[in-house]
Order: C-alpha cells, then structure tokens, then sequence
C-alpha cells in the first residue's frame, strides 16, 4: 500500500451538465507504485488526458480520492498545489507547454526559480543537449517547433526530479530517433533516480518500454499488461476493433 | 454568417468589448458636457475672463477622449489577432474579417455615444456647480441643451472608433494566418515603419512648440504649452515600444533582484512584448504630463504674478482637469485590465507548473508597476520640458512651481487603478478550474 507513488481510488469526472454531459472517467481504481513506468493506452477521448490531470492535481475529480506519497490531493488548497506541482509532480502536456515570454532555458529553470533554487547550469545544459536542443537555450518558444517546444517541456519537468512525471504524448510529436532519447530519459528516470512515471501514448513501441500498461476505454481500465511486447500490445489494441 | 461570427466574438469577449464601451461612453460625456459649460459660459459676458480657460479644458478633454479611445479600440482588436487568423485559416477573407471588426465598432461607437449623449448633460450640470463654488464663475453657468456639442461629442464616438477599428482591423489582417497562430507575435517589429515616422513627425512638432513658447506671450504661453504636452504624448506613445523594452530590462532586473521568481517573469513579459506593455503605459503617461503641465503651469503662472490663491480657488486649476484625469485613470484601469486579460492561458501554464498564488499576485503587481513607472518617468519628462520653456516664457528662467504631494498623489492613483485592473482581470485565471478552456 505504502510504496504506491500515486494511487486513485474511485475517482469519476465528468464533463458538461444534462445533454451534453460526458462521463471521462467512472469509478477509476489505481495505483502507480514507486520507481514504476506505467504507459496508458486507449482510443481517442477514453479519458486518458483526464486520467492524467486528476492524477496530478491539475483537475479535481468529481468523486473519489487521488493519494500522491499517501496524502489526498483533492482535498488540498491553492498553495499545497502549488508546492506540489513544483516540487513532486511533474507535467508534460500535448500542447501549449511553454511561457511564451520565456527562453527555452529559462522555461527550464523556472520551477526551481519559483522554489528559490538556482540550479546547476551543467545539469541544465545536459539535460537540454540530451533532448536534442544544445545551441537552442536562447530560443523562445515562438522560434521552436511543436516537438522542440515539447521536449523543452521534457527537460524542466525532469531537471527538479519530482517524484512522479505525468507525460500526455511525449513522443507524439517526435521522430523516432529524438522519440527514442526522450524516451530512454524516461526510463533512465526510472531505472537510475527511482522516479515514477506515467505515459500517455498511442504508439504501441513506446508503450513497450514500460513496466506495465493499463488500457483505457469509455472512461474505465478495461486491461493491464504487464512487460508486453509491442506485438502484444499492438494485437491487444487490434483485437478490441 | 458574418452577424453569427459577430456575437460569438462579443460574447467570448467581454473585458475587451466593456472596457471599450466604457472608453467611448466617458469620452462622449467629457467631450459633450465640456462642450456644453463652454456654450452655456459663451452667453454670458460676466464670463468672458475665464472661457479661455474653460476652451483649454474642453480640448484637453477631447484630446485625451480622441487619444484613449484610438489607443483602447485598436488595441480590442489587435488582441483578438489569433481568432481573426483562425478565421481566416478556415476561408474568411480579410475583406469579410474586416467588415466584421468594423460592424462591432460600429455597434460600440452609436451605443456608447448615445449613452454619453445622455450623461453629458448631468455632467455640465454638475461641473457648473462645482465650478461656482470654486469661485470661477461665482454667478453660475447656465446650461443649456444645445446641439452642437452633441454633434461634437458624437463625432468623438464613432468618427473615431470607427477609423481606430478600421486601421488596427488593416493591420491584424496583413499578417498571415500561420505566423499568429504560431504565437510569433514576440518576433514582430518592434516599431514598424509608419508608426516611427508618425512618432517622429508628433515629437519634431512637439519640440517645435516647446522652442516657439518662450517666445510668446504668457497669454498664449499656456496654451502652445499644452500643445506641446500633446504632441510630445503621440510621438512618446508612438515610439514608445522602444523606450518601453529599455525601461523593462532596467525595471524587470531591479524586480527580479527583489523577488526572483515572480519578478523575473514580469520582466520578461515587458521585455518580450513592449508593444502590450507600451498601451497599459500610455494612459499613464498622458495622465502625469497633463495634469502636472496644466496645474503646475498655473502654479508657475501664480508665482510670477505673485498671486497666492486658498481656499477653493486653490481648487480652480486642478477642477479644471479634473474629469480629463479621472478619465484617463479609469482609463489605466481599462487598459491594463485588458493587457493582463490576455495572458489567462498564461497564468494557467504557470501554475501547472508550481507557481503559487502569492507568487502569481505578485507577478502581476510587479508587471503592473514596471509599466506605470515606465509611463510615469515618460509623463514626468514630457511635463518638465513643456513647463521649462513656460517657466522661461512666465519669469525669463527655465524654472516652474510644483507641488511633491499633488505629484505623488497623481502617480500613486494611477499606480493603483492599474494594479485594481490588474488583479481583477487576472482573478478567474488565478482561482478559477486550472483547466477552463484549454485542454491538457
Ligand atoms: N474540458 C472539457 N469539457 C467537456 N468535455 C471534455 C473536456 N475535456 C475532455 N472532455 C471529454 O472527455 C472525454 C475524455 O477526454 P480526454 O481528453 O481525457 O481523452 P483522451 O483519451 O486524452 O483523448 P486523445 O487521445 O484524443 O487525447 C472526451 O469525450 C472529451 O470529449
Ligand atoms: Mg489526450
């Protein structure tokens, strides 16, 4: 029980009153275990990028309890979120990820900057160079693509080593050789600084890099495998249509 | 189609639309009422003294009407920028995107200048009172209800909401669809080409006036002095951008020493778009250099005539700009809530990323103070050239009275309507559900 990173119990949001209501998530019961690699899978609108705010405190649920390092986010306020996200949860969204105003290099820092840390500039320029965007500190945003923008992202939520990282389509927007070294920091996160991370992806080969995943439909865990193989993960997706 | 996009697009923005609307509805009352006490004080001869006096102020009014309402439509339209290229990626023509600006301008302008029409006579009504206890006109000023300064106060409404709407509309549609949707708004000219020669062509006008004052008579000293206030205004509010980026870095790493996290962002925020910035600062740099030129320039004028005035005549020069400042603080208020309205998708970024909700609020009255301390060293300065060459004008020396408190009081009420406008319109973005309106 105790070694979970992350644990959901009976969480249900739902979107939109009366007619237009849409249930993204009903009665979803799980837990991320410490230094785990969890991939979520599902067709579009199955609730992933829901699961993924709920779990990280972004959204609160409609009902249920979501218990990071055992204390129940939703019941906490403004400033115990704050502290949360800057510190022990990472994010790393679809889109729109960067301050705009911001270098790529200062979008990095700026977790640690509103803790009032400096962190180490070697770490930084490292963690950039590995995410393939040496030469590009200086960039804003607006001079970046949407996968430069992103892996930007990548960097800042993995420089402050939170506990868990929440990742909605990391290497969705990336080629496969840039796809694989975010990926392998991923793992390394896992494998070398015990972090947990959670994945949400549509490709069944970077599902294959995690520990375990869980299958999202209609807004609930319909199956979880553990250590698959991209062939099974493909044949399990291929099945369900 | 067109009249469907229209109301979406007034729905979906409310801050910008209200504050417009409040723009042009104060405008046409403090352009129509002025209109009104001066047409009133024209019929009497008793009056003749002090209706130069009264002209001065109704066209400080209607400069500062003109001046707020160019500056807060263009910048209701420029801030929708992204919507006008998602339409026209999806086949509007800027033909039709145009059109539809202009409709909604139009719509605001006959609105709020009927509105105003309607105010502006309780508003004579009032200023002639406050008037009489002031001492200026001890036998009253009669106000009638007459045409022409409706006419003129209407003019002010949609002559020039239309032409502001029309010409930000012109320049939202020539940039391409796919560059704004890029958000590369921070790469855009700093100061394209006609807006630096038009900032060039005010400031040499400007300065021209300033040399020709003290060659005047004190009589007319006091006007071309304010004229030259003016002038010096559009040039600095059109080169602006420029002093702007260089007061942000300055300003933004003093706040950033001071409160690292929060102050660093309001910095960057000034520095990368000092365009945005430049509109929050300029109601506040027209604000400082015409009350400190207009009262101070009859404070000098006081001292070199000898004449102490108490009581309430001490009252007569600041009532009689009154209602144009309390214009443009509202008018502070207005543009910074709809600068600071802009940024809730970034408010909202920032907290997902751990910035907490004292360090937003201070993020926010840090990037508010940058800006009206910009706009208060820019009016500062505007009003110390033009009241030198009064002082020259009025005592032969570059010299001129002032008063600490009322200049103080004056940036500090511009400070704080900035900061109200800031912090209410940031509100829901800083509360409110984390994701509203975008998708995670
Ligand atoms: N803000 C919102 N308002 C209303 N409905 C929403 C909102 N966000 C999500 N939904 C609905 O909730 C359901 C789940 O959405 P979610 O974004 O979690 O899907 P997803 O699995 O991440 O899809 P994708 O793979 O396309 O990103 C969808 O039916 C969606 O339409
Ligand atoms: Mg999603």
């Amino acid at each position: 029980m105790d070694d979970h990173a992350v644990l959901l119990e009976g969480v249900t949001r739902t979107y939109g009153k009366g007619a237009t209501e849409v249930a993204a998530l009903r009665q979803v019961s799980v837990g991320f275990r410490r230094g785990s690699f969890t991939a979520v899978m599902g067709p579009s609108g199955s609730g992933k990028s829901t699961l993924l705010q709920c779990a990280s405190g972004l959204d609160r649920p409609d009902a249920g309890a979501v218990r990071v390092a055992g204390r129940d986010i939703t019941r906490f306020g403004e400033k115990e979120l704050a502290t949360l996200r800057r510190d022990q949860v990472g994010v790393i969204f679809q889109a729109f990820n960067l301050v705009p105003s911001l270098t790529a290099w200062q979008n990095v820092i700026l977790p640690s900057r509103l803790a009032g840390r400096r962190p180490d500039p070697a770490r930084v320029r490292e963690l950039l160079n590995r995410v393939g965007l040496a030469g590009r500190e200086g960039h804003r945003p607006a001079q970046l693509s949407g996968g430069q923008q992103q892996r930007v992202a990548i960097a800042r939520a993995l420089l402050g080593r939170p506990e868990v990282l929440f990742a909605d389509e990391p290497t969705g927007a990336l080629d496969r050789g840039t796809g694989h070294e975010v990926l392998a920091l991923l793992r390394e996160a896992v494998d070398a600084f015990g972090q947990t991370v959670v994945m949400v992806t549509h490709d069944p080969e970077a599902a294959a890099r995690a520990d375990s995943v869980l299958f999202l439909t209609d807004g609930r865990i319909v199956d979880v495998l553990y250590r698959p193989s991209a062939e099974q993960i493909g044949a399990r997706l291929g099945g369900r249509r | 189609m067109t009249l469907v996009l229209a109301w979406n697009n007034v729905r979906t923005n409310r801050t910008g639309l209200a504050a417009s609307f409040v723009a042009v509805l104060l405008a046409v009352t403090l352009v129509g009422g002025n209109g009104l006490v001066v047409a009133g004080a024209s019929t009497r001869d008793e009056l003749h003294d002090i209706i130069g006096l009264l002209v001065l102020s109704a066209l400080v009014s209607g400069f500062v009407s003109v001046f707020v309402v160019a500056g807060m439509l263009s910048m209701h339209v420029l801030r929708q920028r992204r919507t006008w290229a998602l339409l026209r990626s999806v086949g509007m023509t800027p033909r039709q995107v145009r059109r539809l600006i202009t409709v909604e301008a139009l719509v605001v302008g006959v609105l709020a200048s009927a509105a105003g029409c309607a105010l502006a006579v309780p508003y004579a009504a009032l200023m002639a009172a406050l008037m009489r206890m002031a001492g200026l006109a001890p036998g009253g000023i009669p106000v009638e209800v007459t045409a022409v300064p409706f006419v003129l106060a209407s003019v002010v409404g949609v002559a020039v909401t239309l032409p502001a709407a029309r010409l930000a509309a012109r320049k939202a549609v020539r940039v391409g669809p796919l560059e704004v949707l890029r958000e590369s708004a921070a790469q855009r000219r700093l100061l394209p080409w006609p807006r630096a020669v038009a900032g060039v062509v005010a400031l040499a006008g400007g300065v021209v006036l300033l040399w020709l004052v003290p060659e005047l008579t004190p009589k007319d000293a006091v006007p071309t002095g304010l004229g030259a206030t003016m002038a010096l205004c559009v040039g600095a509010s059109a080169l602006g951008p420029v002093a702007m980026r260089l007061l942000g870095l300055l300003l933004g790493a003093v706040a950033a020493v001071l409160d690292p996290g929060a102050g660093m962002l309001a910095g960057s925020s000034v520095v990368t778009q000092p365009r945005r910035a430049m509109s929050a600062a300029s109601p506040v740099m027209l604000t400082v250099a015409l009350a400190c030129t207009f009262m101070f320039a009859v404070a000098t004028s006081d001292a070199a005539e000898g004449v102490t005035r108490s009581g309430p005549a001490a009252w007569a020069a600041p009532l009689l700009v009154g209602s144009a400042v309390v214009y443009t603080v509202i008018s502070v208020l207005n543009a910074t809530a709809m600068t600071m309205d802009e940024r809730s998708e970034e408010i909202r970024l920032l907290r997902t990323v751990g910035t907490g909700p004292g360090q937003l609020v201070r993020m926010v009255c840090w990037e508010t103070l940058i800006v009206t301390t910009a706009g208060a060293l820019l009016g500062t300065g505007i009003a110390a050239a033009s009241l030198a060459a009064l002082g020259k004008a009025l005592t032969g020396e570059a010299w001129f009275a002032y008063s600490l408190p009322q200049y103080a009081g004056l940036v500090v009420v511009c400070a704080v309507s900035g900061l109200a406008g800031g912090l209410v319109s940031t509100r829901g973005a800083r509360r409110g559900a984390l994701l509203a309106d975008s998708q995670g």
